[in-house]
């Protein structure tokens, strides 16, 4: 089986609009939750949100979208991310139109994040509007599909939370096939109405600042954004040195609960489990995670423990959305992107507002910035329906 | 990879032998509803009456499947929607509530990895768990994975599925982008329909494959999918799929085309049909069903029933007599499908 390479990132989040001002925001362990801006609900003036600091308009114009009707944000985030990944990997049009190259992208919002425009348009009330196209949650492929001219395998998976994690592994499993040469995948979704009732009705947002893994941790704050990675094969890659390589990934249903995760952590035991034995290393050779971490009681406690029984000793660890908040079929993409910043820069971003820890005897998430040698790190994405997804990055530089 | 078994909720009374034995449901309404089966012989009630119909369409097809096989190595489902009558009804809660005190309910339910979900939680199945949402190749997305599940021998027996229900509100928003018909058609003249649409069908079609099967209903031997070609670009896939199985379009000796009785879309199944593959007997599916994203699954149920010469004569399938004869007793069969031109997938099955 040949390698998995990583030659391209594209990000925003309420950290950066790309991957250098992502890091620069983590590197000063600053938080992009706040006061939302561009996102017009009842909550917008009571509940805390990561909401990326563009407004549509700029967004249209920072992606040369302005010719085209009907753009969602979900879509304009993607559109941002993707043209940010495929120039730093530095793709041709030939190689982006070849019949090797995929692209697997995921949301579970897609186009209903105009959920007014859809509530008209599902309930005829009125003439149909601009939107009536994009409500699917591939929309956004669709359009990137056109826009860059792709020919090859196109997905879109929708695992709730743990998405992108799994448009990552399909990814890496289609150019380890021989399929695909080269595939860009990831995530995005943006903050809707639809999303932030829906985990408000399940009583688990905070309105305070999300406090991941601390005692007193009250719920999430819903976030939004996009990522993108550049897979390339071994066979292809061109570029001398590389982001990372895909070292194995793991995947698994926790069978326990539709919004819940078991007490036992099966689910986040098995895609862990899975995903050291997909890349061949053992539990020690894990040198940071970035955690699922939402803040919610069941999220943090139940991963705390499938920690504690996958490791021997507990690497360092955080939760990024402490930063971005949670951005849902994103969020795997975007940590994956973090943890890769992390592994290359050999730095580890603190874990924000976790000042009682319930990890104790040293299995408190990273407080501070620390420089640290690292070969090998982890993601974890766990989402509603009992998916749960890790994936396992290898540095190359 | 081995179809070894298979349950198929449709338009038609698939659930149980009437359909195959020759029963036919005309149906000439504004949509082919599912003749749904009495799911309270599985599913205990107080959580059939909280399903929404994708959810319980998929219960109903996945959850004998996975009770009656043991090591069931993942769970695949392809849907565009998913539950989009919760999804909507939640949507409207939010609307008219003004965004005050809702139930989460529909919003758990309205997320399309909810069927793959419930089915690992009933069937308490801890294995490889995903959900594709891609259009009208969220299928042949699933079969693409289990294929390389297959390979990459992670896997020996898998669940795998497809599925879409009718929604006042998602037949409303592609009622508005013109996806269907404004006169009301017969699923009998369905396909001989000169006006532009298509009449919406719902379903769910699950099915067992195995890696390796003694006793089989079919094989699927390929997949391959693109999104807004050109004929050339679809000739090419065509031509790379063959090539990868070291076969010839000679030697396809049947072909199952997607005609929705939607003049615009005609071209595409012409230029498969007359063009690449003149000389194959021709089925076609959508008479019985109507148009749905998820719809070559139920392709593939009838390709397996008629490659294991399951189906009464009564039904006509076969729409053309073609040439094309296998010098051997392998038959090879290709399903070719697109939703709205846009999303366009073959699947290459053999007898």
């Amino acid at each position: 089986m040949g390698k998995v390479y990583i030659t391209g990132l594209g990000v925003i989040s309420a950290i950066g609009n790309d991957v250098q001002s992502c890091f620069n925001t983590l590197n000063s362990a600053k938080t992009g939750i706040g006061k939302a801006h561009f996102f017009h609900s009842k909550y917008t003036d009571s509940l805390l949100f990561g909401e990326v600091n563009l407004n549509n308009d700029q967004l249209v114009s920072l992606t040369d979208s302005s010719h085209e009707e009907g753009l969602t944000r979900t879509t304009l985030l993607a559109y941002k991310a993707f043209q940010e990944a495929i120039k730093s990997a530095d793709l041709s049009e030939e190689e982006i139109s070849s019949f090797k190259t995929g692209f697997i992208s995921s949301s579970t919002v897609g186009g209903m994040s105009n959920t007014d425009e859809l509530y008209a348009d599902a309930n005829l009330k009125g003439e149909p509007s601009e939107f009536v196209k994009s409500y699917g949650g591939g929309e956004h492929v669709l359009r990137i599909i056109k826009k860059y001219g792709i020919k090859g395998f196109t997905s879109t998976i929708n695992t709730a939370c743990s998405s992108s994690v799994n448009a990552i592994m399909l990814g890496a499993r289609l150019i380890k096939s021989g399929r695909l040469d080269r595939v860009i995948v990831g995530g995005t979704d943006s903050l809707a109405k639809y999303t932030v009732n829906g985990f408000n009705s399940l009583m688990i947002l905070s309105d305070e600042f999300c406090q991941p893994f601390d005692e007193r941790r009250k719920g999430l704050n819903l976030g939004e954004g996009a990522g993108f990675l550049v897979l390339e094969s071994d066979r292809v890659v061109k570029k001398t040195s590389t982001v990372g390589e895909v070292l194995g990934y793991g995947n698994a249903n926790d069978a326990y609960h539709p919004s819940a995760t078991s007490p036992e952590a099966n689910g986040p035991r098995l895609a862990m489990k899975r995903a050291l034995e997909n890349a061949h290393i053992s539990e020690k050779e894990i040198d940071y995670i970035n955690a699922h971490g939402t803040g919610t009681v069941n999220n943090d406690e139940t991963e705390l423990f499938a920690f504690q029984k996958t490791f021997t000793k507990i690497p360092p660890y955080n939760s990024t959305k402490s930063y971005t908040g949670h951005t849902l079929a994103a969020s795997g993409a975007i940590e994956s992107i973090f943890s890769l910043i992390s592994l290359n820069e050999n730095t580890l971003f603190p874990s924000l507002n976790c000042s009682n820890p319930i990890g104790k005897n040293n299995e408190a998430p990273i407080s501070k910035v620390i420089q640290k040698e690292m070969k090998i790190v982890m993601s974890n994405s766990f989402g509603f329906g009992g998916n749960c997804s890790s994936v396992i990055f290898k540095k190359t530089t | 990879m081995y179809i070894t078994d298979l349950k198929c909720i449709s338009s038609q009374q698939t659930y149980t032998d009437h359909f195959i034995n020759g029963e036919l449901n005309e149906i000439k309404e504004k949509t082919y509803l599912a003749s749904e089966p009495n799911y309270l012989d599985f599913i205990p009630k107080g959580l059939l009456r909280r399903m929404g119909k994708a959810v319980r369409m998929g219960i109903g097809t996945g959850l004998p499947l996975v009770k009656k096989h043991d090591n069931i190595d993942g769970i695949l489902i392809g849907t565009a929607n998913g539950g989009l009558e919760d999804c909507i009804k939640f949507l409207n809660q939010i609307v008219e509530y003004d965004e005050g005190t809702l139930t989460p309910t529909n919003f758990v339910q309205s997320t399309p990895n909810a069927v793959a979900g419930l089915l690992a939680l009933m069937g308490k199945n801890q294995s490889y768990n995903i959900t594709y949402t891609n259009g009208g190749t969220s299928f042949e997305n699933t079969l693409l994975d289990a294929l390389l599940l297959f390979e990459e021998n992670n896997a020996k027996k898998l669940l795998v599925g497809g599925l879409e229900e009718i929604s006042d509100y998602n037949y409303n928003i592609d009622f508005l982008a013109d996806k269907y018909k404004t006169e009301l058609i017969s699923t009998k003249d369905l396909l001989q329909s000169s006006t532009k649409g298509t009449i919406c069908g719902e379903g769910a079609n699950m099915f067992i494959l195995e890696k390796e099967a003694d006793k089989y209903l079919a094989q699927i031997i390929d997949i391959e999918q693109i999104t807004y070609p050109t004929k050339e670009d679809l000739s090419l896939l065509l031509n790379q799929l063959l090539d990868r199985q070291k076969l010839s379009l000679e030697d396809i000796s049947s072909i199952m085309l997607g005609y929705n009785g939607d003049k615009n879309h005609n071209t595409w199944y012409d230029f498969v049909g007359n063009d690449l593959l003149p000389d194959t007997d021709l089925y076609t599916f959508k008479q019985f069903v109507g148009d749905y994203r998820t719809v070559s699954s139920f392709g593939v149920w009838l390709s397996a029933q008629i490659l294991n010469n399951s189906i009464s004569s009564k039904h006509s399938v076969l729409i053309r007599k073609g040439k094309n004869k296998s010098t051997t007793s392998k038959k090879y069969h290709l399903i070719y499908n697109h939703f709205d031109a846009v999303r366009h997938g073959f699947i290459l099955l053999s007898n």
